[in-house]
């Protein structure tokens, strides 16, 4: 299926990965079928990869793994949050959290407390909130990722 | 929005599948409890709405992705 994206132009897309979130994103709930982008230069081990929403080409968040700048991340998600991803095991999901990117990018966060779940085996998505008291909307990562060059 | 009168132990139905009830009142704290099938989530609105509005910070950011590629490789 064609594709029109937001950061890489209109693309081929197999709709084989196509991920649908039953409930959409938090604030974003109509929309329900999105693809994880990313340039294919970078390979599939790229730290950034972009959720594009194929309803809606004006909808991408920039999304990583969260335990490259908080390693020991482990969210505490209660079952209910997960119903309609299907069966999961450690080896089928994929845990994401968003990256917002302020003009000042040393003001660069995560979402550590609503992160992205994707069952690669359903192709099926949800946005969760972790019940950890300390996970913030709002993680800095500027220094992280800064510090772990030197 | 419906407003309802309460007292603590009666409930509300919505619909034939969720139900509020009021636990218990001390002051001004109000315990509630909530049953809803396993697909509706549940959560305090402050929160949903901190989440909502970080969805649409991750969303409105101006840069490249070349550029924030270039913020990771360094």
């Amino acid at each position: 299926m064609k594709v029109k994206t937001r950061y890489f132009g209109e693309i081929e897309l197999d709709d084989s990965k196509v991920i649908t979130f039953e409930n959409g994103l938090f604030g974003f709930e109509e929309y329900k079928k999105y693809a994880l982008l990313y340039d294919s230069e970078d390979g599939e081990s790229t730290s950034i990869k972009w959720l594009q929403c194929v309803e809606e080409e004006g909808i991408a968040l920039p999304v990583m793994m969260p335990t490259l700048v908080k390693p020991d991340y482990d969210p505490i998600v209660e079952d209910d949050w997960l119903q309609d991803i299907g069966d999961w095991n450690e080896n089928n999901i994929s845990v994401l959290v968003t990256l917002t990117v302020p003009s000042d990018l040393k003001a660069m966060t995560t979402n550590m407390k609503a992160p992205i779940i994707i069952n690669t085996d359903s192709m099926k998505g949800a946005q969760v909130v972790a019940e950890n008291p300390d996970y913030e909307i709002k993680f800095h990562i500027y220094d992280i990722i800064k510090k772990e060059e030197n | 929005m419906l407003a309802l009168s309460r007292k603590t132990n009666e409930s509300i139905m919505i619909g034939s599948d969720i139900e509020i009830s009021i636990l218990e009142i001390r002051g001004d704290q109000v315990k509630i409890g909530i049953k809803a099938p396993k697909n509706v989530p549940v959560f305090r609105k402050e929160i949903f709405l901190q989440i909502e509005e970080e969805n649409k910070n991750a969303i409105a950011q101006e840069q490249t992705p070349e550029t924030i590629k270039e913020l990771f490789k360094l």
